[in-house]
């Protein structure tokens, strides 16, 4: 099919590359000049695993081409909207760039085409759609309209291409959804060559959900609101554990094994972030609201992700006291592992309050270092774990990247002023971490302390006693 | 290995009789003098689905009844708390059947024995009953207090206990643990699911099931927050009905979309009137109160219960849009108890509803294939009870479904239609499809999704435009 994916960024590249990839003819446009330029001389605009080799070879393969939004929708049978939908300050999704590609495709998209909505927008945003290509098209185009909301997670976004749970779409014409199925019908079949691992044919065929086009709209929005209530839900567990000195690994344990709740998604730490779920809860809030519907519930959600960092600080506080003048190694910047989005980071968030408390923050992160100066620009940041880590009074983990799991904690019990490891990610056992002299705090566990510091040990311990 | 377990409720009843077929010496206590004779003289007074059977196998040789705590304590090795923990005013769990329980143990520790919490109790009531045990001069090298927190689920109860997810043992002490697992060891080890007479196994049944030991604060916990998020999960999907309703959406579709995300699964994303039963609605406000004791103000709790208020209220709004004055009218109701499969009425929202619709001057005939009995017990005399779905609805104005029983998704609906005086149906628990239903002759209504007419076949407000096409 010829395809073309409006909007270049972490949905709209993985997607257009990898329908490349399973045999489609796809053009990726974007309105960022910049990124197209980058794009078309083989350079990725941001990091996300398997994604440049894809990239790569299709574009070499010229089954993908970057191009100015106008020339791309040209003749194509499917269009792909991507763009992004950040929230307005009132909360509500801003729905401004998907209005503009919507009037581009009345105006220079040609023959019988499909219109589909990826990004996330709320519902009835299809029927507003409608209405603004029959408005600016007039007759000149026909065109339909499907909802197909995007799943993949930054960090796997490849591999959840590849291997979807499910694909969904909201149809309203028998055509519109044939046109789907084709785009789909390799991932739907499991039959295409896999480029993350040669092996896995295997997999079990996603199901196909077919939907009118506002269930569709609705699904996104209440499927990452649902993820975002199991995080607070198991955040509020881990501060109950916490006050009663129960263990929220074995908690979570024993209620993930539950299959109505399942293990997905119980672990507690400093809070979700990332670009979807803070901005699609707040939307699906005012989504329901417009609707006359008062979904507190999703209310108390942000409330409590709100506390978390708050409730970090707190926890730093309680072992360095005063806060002001203190060396802290951030360990992870990016909002969750494998991706370098910084976008709505906890970690971010955490350093920002911790410079107005006017601690020395060092930061490292594997990927996110670029992005993150963006946002932080004058903050130290390091090149290692080690150098990070260099004579600091404690170490602060806010994401749980794989490396992080294989420090060298000999070499960095060397290098530290005070052996003192708070892990907002719970990365780690206490034993595996205060093995290694190291106090240890967590989320929802007791305070570990290292026996190497008897005095220091026994005190603190008998406070946790109830 | 001799077992007492004290209190012969759903839970009590279920667990003696299971550990009874796993081999085991069980002596079953109340306090409840009619119980206790109804079930030495053979009688079933709970309706579970493989109880009879059980009870009939092991009554009078490795199972008997007794009233007599401190002899049954006596003559056990582990002794089971399994009474009833029910809401005081405040919204704390009442602790006062435990805790008599847990006074008449000292006298009989006549060697080492392991007292176990099975009813659903707050963190720290292991503690608890530590200390009282102690208090009563207890040695305490001769006992020790465990937490195994009960999973299984009126209706399929004996199924649950035998096939569980998960078992969780909560200890303090090491010495314990070889206790509880050799009381489990047919189920962990396998062995019980090779024998001839098991009970059958369900779908998707893990076996051996796994057995985790944490603290038993862990174990307190693990039951609160397990069943508080069940109740987040009904109560969410029953919001984003809601939704669904205001701007047109399909809630089942919308159920399937989110459901088949592996992290959040499909079971219990089902709309309906709101959850109830003897477990939530404790659990969910003792569980506040337990949070609130520890310092935190847990809101996300009182939303949940919020929501699902409001869904009763939501679902009388629609008995009212769809028949519009109430006073006179006849209605036939489907369902008393609080979920399909079980007898139990306690915190039903079907027998809520009725009681409010009585209030408002209808008359009901109801149905209910084991909860009349009971049912009969709580309301007003005013109600009748039908033999059957079918001569419940007869000459109804409108027909509610508010249990999800098998048989009601079943129903002759050519019947039923021919048996009511105008063919309306409120559907509380999405038992059919609304397309269908319209094209037989129903006006149908139900959860999350656009109302049916068999003329236009959904109210025209709800359809969205159709597509451009050729225009
Ligand atoms: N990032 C995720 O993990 C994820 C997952 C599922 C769904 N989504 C949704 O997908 C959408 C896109 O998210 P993203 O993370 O890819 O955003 P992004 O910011 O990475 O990418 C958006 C791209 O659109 C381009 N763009 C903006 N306005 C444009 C216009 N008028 N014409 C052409 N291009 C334009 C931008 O230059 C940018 O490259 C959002 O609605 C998001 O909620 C994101
Ligand atoms: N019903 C369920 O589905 C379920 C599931 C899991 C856990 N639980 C928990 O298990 C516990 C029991 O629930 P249930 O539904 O079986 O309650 P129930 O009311 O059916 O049974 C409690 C029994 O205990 C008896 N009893 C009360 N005080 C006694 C005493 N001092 N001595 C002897 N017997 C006494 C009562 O007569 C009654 O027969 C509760 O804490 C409940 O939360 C229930």
């Amino acid at each position: 099919m010829k395809i073309s994916v409006i909007g270049a960024g972490y949905v709209g590249l993985t997607t257009a590359a990898c329908l490349a990839e399973i045999g489609h003819s796809v053009r990726c446009a974007d309105n960022d000049e910049g990124k197209l330029n980058l794009l078309r001389s083989g350079r990725m605009p941001f990091f996300e695993t398997h994604l440049e080799t894809i990239v790569q070879r299709n574009h070499a393969a010229r089954t993908l081409q970057f191009e100015e939004v106008e020339n791309a929708v040209k003749g194509a049978e499917a269009i792909l909207i991507c763009v992004g939908t950040p929230p307005l300050d009132n909360g509500d999704a801003d729905l401004s760039a998907v209005a503009n590609v919507a009037r581009i495709v009345a105006k220079h998209a040609t023959g019988h085409c499909l219109v589909i909505e990826k990004s996330t927008v709320p519902v009835k945003t299809g029927q507003q759609l409608k209405r603004q290509l029959q408005l600016y098209a007039g007759n000149r185009l026909q065109c339909d309209l499907a909802s197909n909301p995007e799943f993949l997670r930054e960090g796997t976004a490849i591999h959840d291409f590849f291997h979807p749970d499910r694909i969904v779409i909201g149809v309203d014409t028998e055509w519109a959804a044939a046109q789907l199925r084709e785009m789909y019908r390799p991932i739907l079949e499991q039959s295409f060559h896999c480029p993350v691992h040669p092996q896995c044919q295997h997999t079990p065929k996603p199901a196909l959900i077919v939907t009118d086009t506002e269930s569709s709209e609705l699904i996104k929005h209440a499927s990452n609101s649902f993820l975002a209530m199991k995080i607070s839900f198991i955040n509020m567990v881990a501060d109950l554990c916490e006050a009663t000195g129960a263990n929220i690994t074995k908690v979570a344990q024993g209620m993930g094994m539950d299959p109505r709740i399942g293990p997905a998604f119980l672990n507690p730490g400093i809070g979700f972030g990332g670009f979807c779920f803070p901005k699609d809860v707040q939307a699906f809030v005012r989504i329901a609201s417009q609707a006359g519907c008062d979904f507190s519930l999703l209310k108390e959600v942000e409330n409590i992700n709100k506390r978390r960092i708050d409730r970090f600080v707190e926890k730093i506080r309680q072992e360095l006291w005063v806060i002001a003048g203190r060396k802290l190694a951030v360990l992870g910047l990016a909002f969750k592992p494998n991706t370098d989005d910084v976008r709505f980071a906890p970690a971010i968030e955490l350093i920002r309050a911790l410079v107005r408390e006017s601690a020395i923050v060092r930061a490292y992160d594997p990927q996110a270092t670029e992005k993150a100066k963006a946002v932080l620009p004058n903050l130290d940041y390091c090149s290692s774990p080690y150098e990070a880590s260099a004579d600091t009074d404690a170490i602060l983990l806010t994401t749980e990247w794989d490396e992080f799991r294989a420090l060298d904690w000999e070499r960095i019990r060397g290098l530290v002023a005070r052996p003192l490891i708070i892990d907002g990610r719970n990365m780690f056992t206490p034993e595996e971490i205060t093995a290694h002299g190291f106090h240890y705090i967590s989320i929802g566990r007791q305070p570990a302390f290292s026996s190497d510091d008897e005095v220091f040990s026994r005190s603190k311990l008998g406070a946790a006693l109830p | 290995m001799r077992v007492a377990v004290v209190g012969s409720g759903y839970v009590g009843l279920v667990a003696g009789a299971c550990f009874a077929d796993l081999g085991h010496t069980v002596l079953l206590v109340d306090n409840d003098q009619q119980k206790l004779a109804a079930l030495k003289g053979g009688q079933v007074p709970i309706h579970e689905k493989f109880l009879p059977e059980l009870l009939d196998r092991h009554r009078g040789q490795r199972l008997r009844f007794s009233e007599d705590l401190h002899a049954a304590v006596l003559e056990s090795d582990v002794v089971f708390i399994a009474v009833g923990t029910p809401t005081t005013e405040q919204g704390e769990a009442d602790l006062s059947y435990v805790e008599s329980v847990a006074t008449s143990i000292p006298s009989a520790l006549n060697g080492y024995k392991v007292i176990v919490e099975k009813s659903t109790v707050p963190v720290y009531t292991s503690e608890w009953i530590r200390k009282i045990i102690l208090r009563h001069a207890a040695d305490p090298d001769s006992f020790d207090v465990a937490s195994n927190p009960e999973f299984l689920r009126e209706g399929s109860g004996v199924t649950d206990f035998l096939f569980p997810d998960r078992i969780v043992i909560g200890v303090d002490d090491e010495r314990c643990v070889s206790v509880l697992r050799t009381l489990y060891a047919p189920l962990t080890d396998g062995s019980y699911y090779q024998r001839g007479d098991a009970i059958p196994r369900p779908d998707r049944a893990q076996i051996p099931p796994p057995l985790i030991v944490t603290s038993t604060k862990s174990a307190e916990l693990i039951k609160h927050a397990s069943n508080a998020f069940l109740a987040m999960k009904i109560s969410f999907i029953n919001a984003v009905a809601s939704i669904c309703e205001a701007v047109g959406a399909d809630v089942q579709q919308v159920c399937q979309g989110i459901g088949s995300d592996r992290r959040i699964g499909h079971r219990f994303l089902n709309p309906g009137i709101g959850y109830g039963g003897s477990c939530f609605p404790k659990d969910l406000k003792a569980f506040r109160a337990v949070a609130r004791e520890c310092g935190y103000d847990f809101r996300l709790l009182d939303e949940v219960m919020h929501i699902n208020e409001e869904q009763r209220q939501r679902f009388l709004r629609k008995v009212r849009s769809a028949l519009w004055t109430l006073r006179g009218k006849r209605l036939a109701v489907l369902g008393l108890a609080f979920k399909g499969g079980t007898d139990d009425i306690r915190e039903s929202p079907a027998i809520m509803l009725v009681e409010t619709l009585l209030q408002e001057g209808c008359s009901i005939s109801a149905y209910d294939p084991a909860a009349e009995v009971r049912a009969r017990e709580v309301l007003p005399a005013s109600v009748q009870f039908a033999e059957n779905p079918y001569a419940a609805v007869r000459d109804a104005d409108a027909l509610l479904i508010l249990t999800e029983w098998d048989e009601f998704a079943a129903l002759d609906l050519e019947r039923v239609h021919g048996a009511m005086k105008y063919p309306i149906v409120i559907d509380g628990r999405n038992l059919y499809d609304p397309e269908s239903m319209a094209e037989q002759g129903f006006t149908y209504y139900s959860i999350g999704r656009s109302a049916a007419t068999p003329e236009v076949r959904s109210s025209p407000s709800n359809v969205p435009p159709r597509a451009v096409e050729n225009s």
